[in-house]
């Protein structure tokens, strides 16, 4: 406990590392949760390493002088978010249309562009005289040492995705959960599903620059994962991925900064307790209801 | 009182496919306003990718589909897809799913307004699921779920109400109170409804004319001529789909 104030000190060093977490926390399962009804688990996978692709992308493309080297962070950081969005949003809509065209496999394409990005990612990376200055910082997701102005990028972004999609919500419900109603309705269902995936992408690109490809990939997908069993409706849905969200960023940022682990893969563990334990106890309210329901007839 | 001398939906010359096959052509067709319709065919015979096409999901690939008399309107079209089609992972209240029959009416990123709540709540109480209206869609039975697709339909204030096999996977007892639900409606508010159900003995009793789709084109005729006892076997399908049937049976 006395670890958990200490983080929540205004005047603890690393405070803008605890803000950056409890962001993403909080508000990176809020898309994860469409990602979830929509059945589409693997493309939360594969999309944060196409993200780093994009951002090894830009990087490269001022190694070979395509575009002029960035001087400070705050170009850098311009830089590598427009190639992580134009990959991320590129991809997502282009796997979406193959989707909707109805031929072959979504998760071999979904598996297939996952591999592919984490090889250029690499390579683009290994041939990259710049590499080692910039791209690897981003890649890594460095939560430590995060700048103000990064928290500001980030926490101005993520509350515009949730402002989105609170506002939108019931278009995104509507071309989500029947898009045949929805055209009957005269939406305009691409657009619409256009929208959210760029939301999504959008979100992913920042959490990917600020905590790397696996802390967006856990962040994004597993506090909705625990919340799917307990949710009625789609509000609860997103409150309780949220909350869940929210607070193991607030308490693996405790844990690892008591134990001096790196904050990430710490919030992910715990993110991975939190799922076994949410699973038992649903599993046991199912015993229990067919117990009650067997012993009332 | 129901009229029926009006003309709510006229296809001329309309031909419906996807892409370069053409699943039927030469499809000349009126509904009217106020009719009970049956849409009958056997499996593949392009009975959905008529109403698909109707319904506008799909454009046409000839001809003309015209909704005359809306004075320049666009009609309403409350749908009922097959249940199946909505996915369980979802997390939608009954409330929700009704709800979606507004969303036509109300424009992106406002709430509902109270008079749509209301609307949309005495639309389930309509159909009988008022209750249900907090529990969640999916764990609701099929002739439960079919209701509450119902009362989403309505929510659109319908012009045309037009369903996709409502009653199958339904038990018998169900089936009927749903097509009691439906003639109801039809009766009491006058709505025009297209349904699409392959209970030939229960269309029977229900609609007041059948289009048959059969050898790549559609014909129209009324229960009493072609719904006979002695003629349903025809309007199940090709000899070949009828062995299989009776090999199955």
């Amino acid at each position: 406990m006395s670890h958990l104030l200490e983080i929540l000190d205004p005047q603890f060093l690393s405070r803008n590392s605890v803000y950056i977490s409890l962001l993403i926390g909080f508000l990176a399962p809020l898309p994860g949760v469409y990602l979830v009804m929509r059945r589409a688990v693997f493309l939360g996978v594969a999309l944060p390493q196409v993200s780093s692709c994009g951002i090894a992308f830009a990087f490269a493309l001022q190694g070979w002088g395509w575009i002029p080297h960035a001087h400070d962070s705050a170009q850098e950081r311009v830089i590598a978010l427009g190639g992580s969005i134009a990959f991320t949003v590129g991809t997502i809509l282009l796997l979406s249309l193959l989707e909707r065209r109805g031929r072959g496999m979504i998760e071999g394409r979904t598996g297939f562009v996952y591999a592919m990005a984490g090889a250029w990612s690499i390579l683009l990376l290994v041939q990259n005289p710049f590499g080692e200055h910039g791209m690897l910082e981003f890649l890594r997701g460095e939560i430590i040492a995060v700048a103000t102005v990064d928290v500001l990028w980030t926490a101005g972004a993520l509350a515009a995705v949730a402002v989105a999609l609170v506002v939108f919500q019931k278009e995104f419900l509507l071309v989500s959960y029947d898009r045949e109603m929805a055209t009957t309705l005269r939406k305009r269902v691409v657009l619409w599903d256009a929208f959210l995936f760029s939301l999504i992408a959008l979100t992913i690109s920042v959490c990917v620059m600020s905590v790397g490809p696996l802390v967006t990939f856990g962040f994004l997908l597993v506090p909705a994962l625990i919340a799917h069993p307990f949710a009625q409706n789609t509000g609860q849905f997103l409150v309780i991925s949220s909350i869940v969200g929210g607070v193991s960023a607030l308490v693996g940022f405790a844990i690892a900064y008591a134990w001096d682990l790196p904050v990430g893969p710490t919030d992910l563990a715990l993110l991975g307790v939190i799922y076994a334990v949410a699973m038992s106890v649903r599993k046991g309210l199912e015993l229990i209801r067919a117990r009650s329901g067997a012993t009332a007839s | 009182m129901i009229v029926t001398d009006s003309i709510l939906l006229k296809l001329e010359r309309v031909a419906v496919g996807y892409g370069r096959l053409v699943v039927l052509s030469h499809i000349d067709l009126t509904i009217d306003r106020g009719a009970f319709t049956g849409l009958i065919g056997a499996n593949g015979s392009g009975k959905s990718t008529l109403l698909r096409t109707l319904l506008g999901i799909q454009p046409p690939l000839a001809g003309r589909i015209e909704f005359p008399g809306q004075d320049g309107r666009p009609p309403v079209l409350g749908y009922v897809p097959q249940r199946e089609a909505l996915d369980s992972a979802f997390l939608v209240s009954v409330e929700d799913v009704a709800l979606m029959g507004a969303c036509g009416r109300v424009r992106p990123g406002r709430f509902f307004p109270r008079a749509e709540k209301d609307w949309v709540r005495a639309c389930l109480r309509e159909v009988d699921v008022e209750d249900l209206a907090p529990r969640r869609f999916s764990e609701l039975s099929g002739g439960q779920k079919q209701r509450v697709l119902i009362a989403r339909a309505l929510a659109t204030r319908p012009d045309l109400l037009v369903l996709d096999e409502p009653t199958t996977g339904i038990d018998t007892r169900t089936a009927r109170a749903i097509l009691d639900l439906l003639r109801r409606l039809h009766e009491e508010k006058g709505l025009t409804i297209l349904m699409v159900n392959h209970d030939l003995p229960a269309l029977r009793r229900y609609v007041k004319d059948v289009i048959w789709i059969r050898d790549g084109g559609v014909a129209r005729g009324s229960v009493t001529e072609w719904l006979r006892p002695d003629q349903m076997d025809d309007a199940l399908g090709p000899p070949l789909d009828r062995k299989e049937k009776g090999a199955r049976d």
